[in-house]
């Protein structure tokens, strides 16, 4: 069974590397955002969000057909509305509204931390299905190598702290390899399993093609139900005040926040307001909804049972995502995801270096150099487009699709320097460069942002000052990293013998 | 309550790590653990793994609590698993203050 752990893991490790660690920093994918959004102000309570984008609503669009408001919550700062003249999805107009003034925020262009979201099941350069195939099929070959490497693993319990890079090589790459994987093991299976069935209805439509007789939009509509707004009636109406509705609401769901509110016919007579649940506060993603009359404030249904089947796919789509987690829990799940990110990274080092001596080859050298670009080059690459979203002009024409650039660029680079360079040369380069530009951030966010640590730590601004620290705290690490990939094998042998002889 | 939860996870793999022999030795302790001792290494490890999982469910809640108790397993062994293969022999050490800043914190902030 080795065979087939090597090759799942080698196969699909180089994509498994690159949604690993972008899924990872989705874990902070609304703080992300917040931090490329420097123009953005603190959130409001959700009671001022909700008046405040009503208020503008009634502006924009006083005769719409339907509105659309997402309520800000702890880690989400903006408002975001839409509205539409027509019915049915489509033909919205969306605006993001600063939660201070209340008007639309004059934001930079951007893709904040959307663009790691994406990319880990979409890989964003191919036709979008083809990405999501393809991350699919690679969690499935991971799925296998995390049950066969299980299995193969003959000293799991007897091995359970062994790590000894001291000793160098094959045994230390092994050991680390191991370690990440034994200790976060029911974190790999959960998130891959999840990973999957967040895809289920992709990769597996039989049963519902089966049970709706073919007709997806009907099992669609029925699991995320759009509410279709009735016929406005001739009578117009003021729409009751919102806010009463939504304390409603949370005491329905028995303190349960909202998450986004859906306006249809507003100001008519057969105006309906429809409050649906976040998931912030709960693990599974379910939809849960409180249906209210428009002009009396009146609760007319609510929406909380959901069957078996919804239920179970709910918690693993919430397990995944971890909306949920509070900011200890949170840090718990990115520090899991770094070691699924390890372990993937080990598996595919210790391939190259278990080959490297015995069956050097055109192979191997492949590999390597893919290794330096996929697990060197796309930290360069992530941070690149952290530092590309301070650096370019606010007013730059398409500038998130300049971000964009600057990120896929810097990882194009990152391939360049490992197929142009000796193997020991390009991780040293681009680990130094990953240092340098996490080491930087900070110093280019104080330059060109009143954002910075400065103030942030001042305000207690934990979102925005989480990110400079994060980054910064990375620096180290990368140039550990650096330090030792450039080490060259006759220094590292001497070493380890002056070690043997120590001991 | 969280910080409790991720030392009590150390200190579990600490003394399950210290009745194994190979981790017994690199910590400094005798080359062969006495079965005697070697249970009882293995029920306190098992018993204070177990109330790392009451400090994080006292901390998160039922089913959030029981997610947080894998991820503070997670974390206190590969802790431990660093400290073993950079500086073995400060692993028994280091568990008191951990478990004194541990307490202080659950006292302090619940």
């Amino acid at each position: 069974m080795a065979w087939l752990h090597t090759w799942c893991g080698l196969l699909a490790g180089w994509i498994l590397f690159s949604v690993f660690l972008t899924g990872t920093a989705s874990y902070y994918r609304q703080e992300i955002s917040a931090w490329m959004r420097p123009e953005l102000h603190r959130g409001v309570a959700q009671a001022e969000a909700a008046e405040r984008a009503v208020s503008y609503l009634q502006q924009v669009g006083p005769a719409a057909r339907t509105w659309l408001i997402e309520l800000p919550d702890a880690r989400n700062r903006a408002i975001r509305v839409g509205w539409s003249n027509r019915d049915g999805p489509g033909g919205f107009s969306l605006a993001t509204l600063d939660a201070e003034a209340g008007t639309p925020a004059a934001v930079r262009k951007t893709s904040g931390g959307d663009l790691f979201y994406y990319f880990h099941f979409d890989l964003l350069v191919l036709p979008f299905r083809l990405g999501r195939w393809l991350v699919s099929l690679c969690a499935m070959a991971m799925l296998v190598a995390i049950i066969s490497g299980v299995i193969t693993h003959r000293r799991i319990f007897v091995d359970f702290f062994t790590f000894r890079p001291r000793k160098g090589g094959q045994r230390a790459w092994l050991d680390g390899h191991n370690a990440v994987a034994v200790l976060a093991l029911p974190y790999h299976l959960m998130i891959t399993y999840t990973g999957l069935v967040t895809f289920a209805l992709m990769l597996l439509p039989w049963g519902v093609d089966l049970a709706y007789r073919g007709d997806r939009s009907a099992f669609q509509s029925e699991l995320f139900g759009f509410v279709q707004p009735g016929p406005a009636t001739g009578e117009t109406a003021t729409l009751a005040p919102i806010v009463p509705m939504l304390e409603q609401a949370t005491r329905h769901w028995g303190g349960g926040l909202p998450g986004r509110i859906t306006v249809t016919n507003p100001n008519n007579a057969s105006a309906r307001v429809m409050v649906a649940r976040g998931e912030t506060d709960r693990v599974a993603i379910t939809r849960q909804t409180v249906l209210f009359e428009g002009d009396s404030g009146h609760l007319l249904s609510a929406r909380d049972k959901e069957g078996p089947a919804e239920q179970t796919w709910g918690v693993m789509y919430g397990l995944h995502l971890a909306r949920f987690a509070s900011p200890a829990l949170r840090v718990l799940f990115f520090l899991s995801g770094l070691a699924g990110t390890t372990m993937v990274a080990t598996g595919l080092v210790l391939w190259v270096v278990k080959r490297r001596v015995r069956a050097p080859g055109w192979g191997v050298r492949i590999a390597g150099v893919l290794n330096v670009a996929t697990i060197a080059g796309l930290p360069c690459a992530m941070l690149a487009l952290l530092w590309a979203n301070r650096l370019l002009p606010v007013d730059l024409p398409q500038r998130d699709v300049w971000e964009f650039r600057s990120y896929f660029g810097v990882w194009s680079f990152g391939l360049l320097c490992a197929v142009l360079c000796p193997s020991r040369l390009a991780w040293r380069f681009l680990f130094g460069l990953a240092a340098l530009l996490s080491a930087g951030l900070p110093v280019l966010n104080a330059l060109t942002t009143n954002v910075h640590l400065g103030v942030t730590l001042r305000q207690g601004d934990w979102a925005l000052a989480g990110v400079d620290l994060t980054v910064a705290a990375l620096a180290p690490a990368f140039a550990l990293l650096a330090w030792r990939a450039g080490r060259s094998p006759a220094a590292q042998r001497l070493r380890r013998l002056s070690v043997a002889d120590a001991a | 309550m969280a910080v409790l939860a991720l030392v009590l996870a150390y200190a579990g793999f600490l003394a399950l790590a210290l009745a194994m022999d190979r981790h017994a030795a690199e910590m400094g302790q005798a080359r062969r653990v006495p079965p005697g001792r070697r249970q009882v290494l293995r029920i306190a490890g098992s018993i204070v793994l177990a109330l790392s999982l009451w400090a994080s469910i006292a901390a998160w809640g039922a089913p959030f609590g029981i997610l947080g108790w894998l991820g503070a397993l997670t974390a206190g062994a590969i802790v431990l698993v660093l400290v073993l293969a950079v500086r073995p022999h400060l692993a028994l050490p280091l568990a008191i203050p951990l478990l004194v800043c541990g307490g202080l914190a659950a006292a302090l902030f619940g």
